[in-house]
């Protein structure tokens, strides 16, 4: 019955998230080894023509499914003019059923919103504003390699609420090479003195190929200790619950109905489409990227003006067609259920029984029985009246859990 | 072609002094290779040969040489440099009149020079004293030259000098080759052809690569082994060129190549003679001594599923590796495995990377143990080659350990250094002799720190076999060489040291060993540990014990925090990618008991600063 399915294709989505990369940022972080550049910023104009097209294009090819979350993320989406922004979400409009209601979030620096580009956001229809904080300590956020001070960062926020953002989330990172648990609780402190709706913490993860992994390696930085980045974990969940966040994600935490709706897709393992260099998309069975290089992007959507017809399917040829597209990968049934279990047990909602077994037509314990026995013996899963949960222990730990469905 | 005109010779040296590059030069001069299929020590075709950089398996080669005379044939045999393949110097002597011997002109004397010189002079060859790598602006060809004459006796006239590299010479070798070894003695019948080595072939089963002594075959007869009395139909004969290339007969004094027919490659030891059935020789020629193992080590495939194909696999490998012996064994800790000799630990090495990557397995390699003599309470003897296989203490009379005559060769000014370690490891001193080069007969009462000497002594070898030579090596700048023989056993105080994972011993990382070493390598073993094996789940105790005595403990503190913070815009392919890799590399660590243990722990021993 699968393979039936691969070859006649899925269905179109009724409804999918949207997600818009914006690969431009002022300067590049030492530790960051996203799809962006510094000093491309001439790309911008030919940039917005491009993306405008692309996101017209899948639009027209899906046959304007419904969206009730967009997300600008990057690189820097606050760094780029408002009237690119503005010619996205027109195109988005257009290209899809973007709902009344929908959740508009932007990735922002606090550099970027002093004066009246900030102001505008809210007309243009963002209404959720992500700010990369990172710390409010000074000395740290010279090791990120960040633009601002942790003084800039507070008056940003302070400005974002004057031009009326209601919605608010802010990133902070720990397990920071020399960031000592002091340091730790102070920029936590203050930023709950902020009131923020929403708290993503990030443990700093040395990539491959960055100059701080580099510098690590050569012992000009001092490498975290990752027992001090738990450590800085457990006192975060303490603080923030505390104040009255739920810890809704591993990451994540928010106040009651403030949890990120565009991330939530993500964790539920539901559709979505990324548009933008780089970007990846989850639809019907594919998962699938663009190409990295935003000057390639440019040219493969600059001569290419008309809509497409709307497909009957989908299917990996009709992707792959979309000349941005990179590499398509078939997820079949069996690694749908181990992604699903990996990004669902993320969630402090946990992993529903009957969820499981209506998206799947198998239950649970018929897949995973051997490894749900094994990973609530070591205490780190946990099953509460129909649900599978993450343990408290099994939150650091997760990789240990999740890596057994593979 | 006339049997006096044949040259049959052999290349020896200590390693890296340059055999093969020789071989190359005179392949090249004799045409016998084109310039198109030139490379660098071309007959050096194994993966792991050219990888290294070293010869691992001897190998011959027929050349046709115009001489001022007229044509010769000259069959050369290439030999490995390394230790652990010295048996085969031995073989191809056998096979030869004469051999070359190869000095860096760079180093002088080696300890494997003087080793290789000996078993020559033993075999009563005409040896060609050649000083190489003349090019080379820190070559000292004079008095290199004078330590060669002055330690084998060799006259000044008889030295030739070369570059293997740029050909410098190598025509003048050609010709003393010819001038100076004899040619082979033969008479025409009943055959009889030594068996210096074999190989098993898919297609043509085993080949015997020999040398016809007497009498002369072809394809169509059948033939006889001497000594395990198997018959075989001769399906081919032929040359080394240095592919394998057929002819319509071998002769008396040639060296080649006979497909025999037979299926097995124990029907045709290496060493054997081959003759004919119909006309069958009456006396075998002299043979080799079997090999023996000198080290052995449990291997087992990381994943137990793949058992089967492992046996496969050495089943296969064996072919064409007759020093490599095996027998099934099982560890409480890896499950089921095999327990195999090797020669040494390069040829272990090579066995395991061949396994690796010629048959795809994933293996589990353990500590290598040498083989001891265990005499019991009821006066049998057990010979034990595996720490998991001690008998109780309590039953144990006396345990031998094997012993080696090794020889080291180092500047003067070494000595007190190459003394304090081999002491360190419990060797004893034997004798010491200078190698007299360019110092003067007057001079060698106050020998100048420059001079070289040769020195002997006793060792275990369960001693010299892990880090000896790269220890000998760094404390001495590189400039000690260094060989060694097997010598017999003796009796010793030795202790079986466990480790326990956990609280449970884990019988693959036990090891045998002198009970004062008991209490350093032990507590070195456990730290060692602590840094190889992951953090687990939970915190995992390590121990060292002699029998019920704990004399080492370290802990592993449990892993805290393993998990991805971000998944950025919607990668969950990475993600996942990230996941597979972790999952990937649990698998291939071994479970004892809860704790995960990667493949690199069993060898923890070979690892240690000693
Ligand atoms: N400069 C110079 N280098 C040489 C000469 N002969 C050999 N070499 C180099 O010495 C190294 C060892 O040469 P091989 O021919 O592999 O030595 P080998 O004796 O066959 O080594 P094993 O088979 O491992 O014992 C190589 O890097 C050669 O290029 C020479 O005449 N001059
Ligand atoms: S601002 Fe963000 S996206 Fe840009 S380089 Fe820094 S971390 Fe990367
Ligand atoms: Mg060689």
């Amino acid at each position: 019955m699968d393979s039936e399915n691969n070859k006649e294709g899925s269905a179109l989505p009724a409804q999918i998230a949207l997600y818009i990369h914006i690969p431009f940022c002022q300067t590049k972080c030492p530790y960051c080894d996203f799809n962006t550049y510094a000093g491309i910023e001439p790309l911008i104009p030919s940039y917005t023509k491009a993306l405008t097209t692309e996101i017209l294009h899948w639009g027209a090819l899906l046959g304007r499914p419904r969206v009730s979350t967009i997300f600008f993320g990057g690189g820097t989406p606050s760094y780029v003019p408002g009237q690119s922004i503005a010619a996205f979400l027109d195109a988005a409009r257009r290209a899809f059923q973007v709902t009344s209601d929908a959740e508009v979030t932007m990735e922002a620096n606090p550099g970027d919103l002093f004066g009246e580009g900030v102001a505008s956001l809210p007309g243009l229809g963002i209404n959720r504003l992500s700010i990369g904080v990172q710390s409010l300590d000074d000395s740290l956020l010279k090791v990120l390699g960040r633009r601002h001070s942790s003084q800039e960062a507070v008056e940003a926020y302070g400005a974002v609420r004057r031009a009326g953002f209601a919605n608010v989330s802010l990133d902070l990172m720990y397990g920071l090479p020399n960031q000592s648990m002091e340091q730790w609780r102070d920029s936590l402190e203050r930023v709950l003195s902020l009131l923020p709706e929403h708290l993503s913490l990030y443990c700093l993860t040395l990539e491959e190929g960055t100059p701080m992994q580099q510098q690590v390696r050569l012992g000009e930085t001092s490498e975290p200790d990752p027992d001090l980045a738990a450590d800085m974990y457990l006192m975060a969940e303490d603080l923030l619950g505390q104040a009255g966040y739920g810890h809704y994600e591993i990451s994540n935490w928010a106040k009651p109905g403030r949890e990120s709706l565009h991330n939530l897709t993500y964790w539920h393992n539901q559709p979505y489409l990324g548009v933008g260099p780089g970007a990846h998309s989850y639809l019907g069975k594919w998962r699938f990227n663009n190409i990295n290089s935003p000057r390639e992007y440019i040219g493969r959507f600059g001569n290419f003006s008309k809509a497409e017809a709307t497909v009957d399917a989908l299917s990996s040829e009709v992707i792959s067609q979309v000349p941005t597209v990179g590499d398509v990968e078939t997820i079949e049934q069996p690694m749908e259920m181990a992604e699903t279990m990996m990004l669902g047990l993320r969630l402090s909602e946990g992993m529903s029984l009957d969820g499981f077994a209506s998206r799947f037509g198998r239950s649970l314990s018929s897949v995973y029985g051997e490894q749900i026995r094994e990973l609530t013996s070591l205490k780190l899963l946990e099953q509460r009246d129909g649900v599978l949960y993450l343990t408290e222990h099994g939150h650091l730990l997760g990789n240990e859990v999740f890596l057994r469905f593979f | 072609m006339d049997i006096d005109r044949i040259r049959n010779f052999c290349i020896i040296a200590h390693i890296d002094h340059g055999k093969s590059t020789l071989a190359d030069r005179m392949l090249e001069l004799t045409g016998t290779v084109s310039a198109r299929d030139m490379m660098e020590q071309v007959m050096d075709q194994m993966d792991l040969e050219r990888e290294r950089g070293i010869t691992i398996k001897g190998k011959a080669v027929k050349m046709n040489y115009h001489g001022e005379d007229g044509d010769y044939q000259l069959n050369l045999i290439d030999t490995p440099g390394h230790v652990d393949f010295g048996y085969e110097v031995s073989r191809a002597l056998a096979a030869c009149e004469g051999a070359i011997l190869v000095v860096d002109a760079t180093q002088g004397i080696q300890a494997q020079t003087l080793a290789n010189v000996y078993l020559a002079m033993e075999h009563d060859m005409t040896i060609i004293p050649v000083l190489n790598k003349i090019d080379l602006a820190v070559a000292q060809p004079q008095r290199v030259s004078q330590e060669v004459q002055m330690a084998f006796g060799f006259k000044e006239d008889e030295i030739l000098f070369v570059s293997a590299k740029d050909g410098t010479g190598v025509s003048q070798l050609l010709k003393a080759i010819v001038e100076r070894v004899p040619p082979p003695k033969g008479v025409s019948n009943p055959l009889r052809a030594l068996v210096f080595d074999s190989a098993y072939d898919p297609y043509k089963g085993v080949v015997a690569y020999v040398r016809l002594f007497d009498g002369s075959i072809g394809k169509g007869s059948q033939l006889l082994m001497m000594s395990t009395g198997s018959n075989g139909d001769i399906l081919e004969v032929g040359n080394f060129l240095p592919k394998l290339t057929p002819v319509e007969r071998l002769y008396a004094g040639e060296v080649g190549y006979v497909a025999t027919g037979l299926k097995n490659v124990r029907e045709c030891r290496v060493g054997d003679t081959i003759t004919l059935t119909e006309q069958p020789a009456s006396e075998a020629l002299p043979g080799y001594e079997p090999l023996k193992s000198m080290v052995f080590a449990g291997l087992y495939p990381a994943d137990g599923d793949d058992y089967l194909s492992l046996r496969t696999a050495l089943e296969k490998l064996q072919l064409n590796d007759a020093a490599l012996g095996y027998e099934p064994e099982t560890s409480a800790a890896l499950g089921f495995g095999f327990r195999c000799g090797f020669l040494g630990l390069l040829h272990m090495e090579i066995v395991q990377e061949r396994l690796e990557r010629e048959y795809g397995l994933n293996l589990l390699i353990t500590a290598p143990s040498v083989a001891y003599q265990v005499l019991m309470d009821d006066g049998t003897e057990v010979v034990v080659d595996s720490p998991a296989k001690l008998p109780p203490t309590q039953r144990i009379t006396e345990m031998r350990e094997p012993l080696l005559a090794l020889s080291i060769v180092a500047p003067a000014r070494f000595i007190g250094t190459v003394m304090e370690l081999v002491t360190a490891r419990r060797g004893e001193f034997r004798r010491m002799e200078y190698l007299q080069g360019a110092v003067s007969q007057e001079e060698q009462g106050n020998a100048s720190s420059d001079a070289r000497v040769l020195m002997e002594y006793r060792a275990p070898l369960s001693e010299v076999l892990m880090d000896f030579y790269d220890q000998l090596k760094s404390r001495t700048q590189g400039y000690a060489s260094m060989d060694y023989s097997f010598q017999g056993y003796q009796s010793a105080p030795l202790v079986k040291l466990d480790l326990l994972v956990n609280n449970q011993p884990v019988d693959a990382l036990s090891l045998i060993l002198h009970r004062d070493k008991a209490q350093q390598q032990g507590k070195a073993l456990v730290e060692k540990l602590r840094t190889l094996i992951p953090r687990q789940l939970f915190e995992v105790p390590l121990q060292a014990a002699v029998g019920s005595r704990i004399i080492a403990r370290e802990t592993i503190r449990a892993l805290r925090k393993n998990v991805l913070a971000k998944c950025y815009g919607g990668d969950i392919t990475r993600k996942r990618k990230l996941l597979e890799k972790q999952a990937e590399g649990k698998k291939r660590m071994k479970r004892v008991g809860n704790v995960e243990i990667p493949q690199e722990a069993f060898l923890a021993l070979l690892k240690l600063e000693r």
